[in-house]
């Protein structure tokens, strides 16, 4: 995921980087996120699509401008990612687990006592 | 946006030879640019002629706002060649003294910190550096210039990996701190891609395709499945790539797909990946060459 090279756009990839930082208490709510050109170094990714990442989780109620300060955690933000990716966690995980599971020939019970077993909490 | 750099059909042959055909380009103020090509598609006869090395045998180029003359050198830019031929007898220290009476921006004290962050050092002459620690004076200069235009030629020849990622880390971080234009002309796809917003890809002379990067990623997918079924979801689409094994077909397309069609992929059993901006390079010059 670091690296930003599947073939995602980057600047979705940006956005997701500090979503998952969000989610992971790498940043909490109301904690300022590095800055543009910290994050262009760390990362080695060109600033205007790094803006362009931040922009879309801005538009999203997930971060906020403080003027001449920088970006903010809005305090939202866990509740927010959560409902966006559990969709996309149907979407691209478990269907795509389906799909495997059925090229296996498993049957459900099978799959649910595997995520059962796989199950940390 | 105003263009600091703009070519209108400009062409350049050496004898039979076309190097250079109808070219367009245009470049905007503040952005990352990649120029990629093959070897021998006309990278460096383009940044020739634009840095006013060579004239163009036809067609305008036009440097911040001013037309570019014969033997004229354009202002407010700086050219890292991918190999300087010349100074071989300078040390380091001197060549950046030279490029800072070339550079009004020039930043001296930033210059002395990408010394000590790439391990040159300043007494060393020219001749007596490796392959990499001369792309890496090369490099210097074109940071510390902090010129409207700087272009580099190949800069990560030679560099080791560590180098390489501390080259484009400096590259962002300086370029975020002082935004200028910057062409960046390689053949090493997968490393610039995240760094560029924009390439320009060249193939035979001529701009093949003038795009954001994000743009070609999100609409350049790998799809693979049944033969049959790849078929029938590709017609009407671009595919710039298809191979087939046994009764299974990978094709790369360009263009758009959208999410029901997704879904429609995914029951008829094909799976959707994006394409790596190197991949995507690959089959598109391949598939124009052969088209």
């Amino acid at each position: 995921m670091a690296t930003f090279d599947d073939g995602q756009p980057i600047f979705q990839q940006v956005a997701d980087k500090i979503e998952d930082d969000i989610l992971t208490g790498i940043y909490n709510e109301e904690d300022q996120i590095i800055s543009v050109a910290q994050f262009a170094r760390t990362f080695e990714i060109n600033p205007a699509t790094i803006v362009k990442g931040i922009a879309l989780l801005v538009n999203e109620g997930i971060l906020y401008k403080k003027r001449g300060l920088g970006m903010y955690v809005t305090a939202d933000a866990r509740k927010i990612i959560k409902g966006k990716r559990k969709d996309r966690f149907y979407n691209q995980l478990v269907l795509k687990l389906l799909d495997e599971a059925e090229k296996l020939e498993l049957t459900a019970d099978e799959v649910i006592e595997m995520i059962k077993k796989g199950k940390r909490s | 946006m105003n263009a600091i750099l703009e070519c209108a059909n400009v062409n350049k042959s050496y004898g039979k030879t076309d190097a250079v055909r109808q070219l367009d380009m245009k470049l905007e103020e503040n952005v990352v640019y990649g120029l990629l090509g093959r070897n021998g598609a006309g990278k460096t006869t383009l940044l020739n002629m634009i840095t006013g090395g060579i004239s163009p045998d036809s067609g305008r180029i036009e440097v911040a706002g001013l037309n570019l003359r014969p033997g004229d050198s354009p202002k407010d830019t700086c050219y890292v060649r991918e190999k300087n031929y010349h100074f071989g007898g300078a040390k380091v220290g001197e060549i950046l003294e030279m490029a800072s009476a070339f550079h009004p921006n020039w930043d001296a004290a930033f210059a002395q910190d990408l010394l000590k962050a790439f391990k040159l050092n300043p007494n060393k002459k020219i001749r007596q550096l490796s392959r990499g620690m001369e792309s890496l004076v090369g490099n210097v200069v074109g940071l510390a210039s902090r010129a409207p235009l700087t272009i580099y030629d190949e800069p990560v020849l030679g560099l080791d990996v560590l180098m390489r990622e501390k080259f484009y880390s400096v590259l962002m971080e300086d370029y975020a701190e002082h935004p200028r234009t910057v062409l960046l002309s390689t053949h090493l796809i997968d490393e610039i891609a995240k760094v560029v917003e924009k390439v320009y890809i060249i193939e035979a002379g001529s701009i093949l395709l003038a795009d954001d990067v994000d743009n070609i990623r999100s609409r350049s997918y790998m799809l693979t499945g049944s033969r049959e079924n790849v078929e029938r979801f590709t017609s009407g689409k671009r595919v710039i790539y298809r191979e087939s094994y046994g009764s299974g077909s990978l094709a790369a397309v360009f263009g758009a797909i959208g999410e029901d069609e997704i879904r429609m992929a995914g029951q008829m059993g094909i799976t959707i990946d994006g394409l790596p901006l190197q991949k995507f390079f690959a089959y598109f010059i391949e598939g124009s060459a052969s088209a």
